[in-house]
């Protein structure tokens, strides 16, 4: 092996390593970047500018404004009157609650770009409803776990603001083309819940006067999807001006409609969500100077040539091994540091096989998404397992024919990408290549 | 409890010292205030641009709000044991082997955080060198943050290795953890 190899083993390694004692997750990237620098020409105090410029970036201001929203709706109680739209919509199917904990998912994904906020909102509101009707609780903590990853894909996604921020990908497209895999995902997890869930609790179907009343009150909440995306489809805003501005219709309208007496606790909600987006931040600058090091190490360059030199130029087959690899990289590793260190791999590959960028993150988004909920670190799952009450291992042996839903939702994203890239086409198709035709309207799309 | 009181985590609290509470608070507070000021500078950077009469200078408050709330963050969120973690093996043993375990952890955190103060300040030094724009302020006043937090993050370390070297690192058994408190309370 190479002596970049081995430093590259040794950090890789010191990473891991120290991560599973129980360092955090941010200390033991830097630990394992340090203890390689010292083998290399690179100055220490480089490192520390690198931990700064891993941060320095303005597409992550997005980050604590979607979780600030996530934080506000559900520290407001304002999620309740979504959780009553979704039962009067679907709560009368077989396994209503099932399906009910798999809509509201639907829905709080286009609020919110957290796994974690949908987990714990569903834990502490429909989890123990379906505790009492008799709902296996390795299955609740399960299906939970595997709806909260729709969070990631269906816009506002935090991943893939990371993804495109260091990626250099438009983050609208990869909003965009993230509602296609998060649909699929979430009709899959009903069609399971249907035929091979928990039959539960019989219940009358809502009148149309209940679903219209039932919709007429979630309709702040379900505004805040509209003006994010429309925000950034316009061109009006940035992703980080939506989320500010989503955060000041929380503030400005929803809270005072709909929970007034909360208004006294919103200097306690910034408070709680300051230290929120500061942990996982931390991790991504931890991770980029990782990457920054893995980089100067040249191990995309050597991991992309044994992807290129297994897959040929089968840009099918580059997807399907780093699909592999990510699956892999997920199980252990949490995906945003695992976005940031493989960065320079994936961009490496993209542009050697002219895969469409966007495309290309899509299929890694819902990858990484999918590792949520997959041992060891399925961070999900473990979530809603410690939430519902239920051992881990009961959860997972739920969760295992679940991840047919999301193998069939990758296979597709890989086989289908004019499918996955339609809706980017016809609404920002600047964001996937497109370019104005010159000699007339419409855009020209390679 | 007052408003006050509950910015003060209450899980670990063998670990703490009454000493260092308001170290914790001000801290919580000052993540509140940056959150609260990068949204305002946001807000009034929209505003402006939709008038026409843009304030550049609001993207550097912005972005200066930003970097020192991350790394506030992360020294209150090392008292808080609130940082992501891969696994908390320690947490499933006893005994010497559980104290052998987080006495290392806390060690390689704790070179960690003295890497940051000696080596953030030398990269301190260096950022006298870059200026930002437009406002022609030294990048070294961003730069701070880092052998800042190394700081805080090093006296947060040392205050677990004390008390859990004297007390022990397990939760006592009659004082369970806050419900929202303990490892991994805020990933993502």
């Amino acid at each position: 092996m190479s002596t970049n190899g081995m430093l590259i083993f040794t950090m890789a390694f010191l990473f891991l390593f120290l991560g599973y004692l129980g360092v955090p997750v941010a200390f033991a990237l830097i630990a394992g970047v340090l203890a390689v620098t010292a083998f290399t020409p690179i100055g220490l105090p480089s490192i520390m500018a690198q931990l700064f410029n891993g941060i320095d970036v303005e597409a992550l201001l997005a980050v604590p404004f979607f979780l600030l929203v996530g934080e506000l709706m559900t520290s407001a109680n304002v999620t309740g009157r979504m959780i009553t739209l979704s039962q009067s919509l679907i709560g009368h199917v077989r396994g209503g609650l099932a399906q009910v904990v798999t809509l509201f998912s639907m829905f709080f994904a286009g609020i919110s770009g957290s796994s974690a906020a949908d987990v714990a909102v569903l834990s502490r509101t429909i989890g123990p409803d379906m505790k009492r009707e008799g709902y296996d609780l390795g299955f609740t903590a399960a299906l939970i776990a595997s709806a909260s990853t729709m969070a990631n894909l269906i816009p506002p996604s935090i991943m893939a603001i990371v993804y495109g921020a260091t990626g250099n990908v438009s983050i609208g497209g990869l909003f965009l083309g993230g509602v296609v895999p998060g649909v699929l995902v979430g009709i899959g997890l009903m069609i399971y819940s249907h035929f091979f869930g928990p039959v539960g609790v019989k219940r009358r179907r809502s009148t149309l006067g209940e679903v219209g009343d039932a919709a007429r009150k979630a309709a702040v909440p379900l505004m805040i999807p509209i003006i994010i995306m429309g925000g950034i489809l316009t061109g009006f805003f940035t992703p980080t001006e939506a989320g500010m501005i989503a955060v000041v219709y929380i503030l400005v309208v929803a809270i005072p409609l709909l929970n007034r007496g909360h208004i006294r606790q919103l200097p306690h909600d910034m408070v709680l969500t300051g230290l929120l987006y500061s942990i996982p931040l931390i991790t991504i600058a931890a991770a980029s100077t990782f990457g920054w090091m893995l980089a100067y190490l040249r191990g995309p360059a050597v991991v992309s040539g044994w992807i290129a030199s297994a897959a040929g130029n089968d840009p099918f087959m580059i997807m399907l091994l780093l699909v592999l690899l990510f699956v892999i990289v997920g199980d252990f590793i949490d995906a945003i540091p695992a976005i940031i260190i493989f960065m320079p791999i994936i961009t490496d590959l993209t542009q050697a096989t002219n895969i469409n960028p966007v495309h290309m993150g899509v299929v890694i988004i819902v990858t990484l998404a999918f590792g949520l909920i997959t041992p060891p670190y399925g961070l999900a799952l473990l979530m809603a397992s410690k939430f519902i009450g239920v051992r881990f291992s009961r959860a997972m042996f739920a969760s295992f024919p679940i991840y047919v839903v999301f193998f069939a939702a990758i296979v597709f994203c890989i086989f289908f990408p004019e499918v996955v890239l339609w809706l980017p086409k016809q609404l920002l198709p600047e964001s996937v290549g497109c370019f104005k035709n010159p000699s007339g309207p419409g855009y020209i799309c390679p | 409890m007052s408003e006050a009181k509950t910015l003060v985590l209450q899980a670990q609290r063998h670990l703490k010292w009454r000493s260092f509470d308001v170290i914790e608070r001000v801290l919580m507070v000052l993540c509140g205030v940056a959150i609260t000021g990068f949204t305002v500078a946001v807000i009034c950077d929209v505003v402006t641009r939709m008038i026409g009469r843009p304030w550049l200078w609001l993207q550097e408050v912005t972005m200066t709000f930003f970097i020192y709330g991350v790394f506030i963050g992360t020294a209150a969120a090392t008292r808080r044991n609130d940082h992501l973690y891969l696994a908390v093996l320690a947490e499933s043993l006893s005994g010497r082997k559980r104290l052998a375990f987080e006495v290392f952890n806390r060690l390689v955190v704790l070179i960690v955080a003295l890497c940051m103060i000696w080596y953030g300040y030398l990269n301190f030094l260096d950022g006298f060198r870059s200026l930002r724009m437009p406002s022609m302020t030294p990048l070294a006043s961003l730069y701070a943050a880092i052998p800042l937090c190394g700081i805080l993050v090093a006296l947060f370390t040392i205050e677990q290795l004390v008390n859990g070297w004297n007390n022990g690192f397990a939760e006592p058994a009659d004082k369970p953890g806050a419900a929202h408190g303990g490892p991994g309370s805020y990933p993502l």
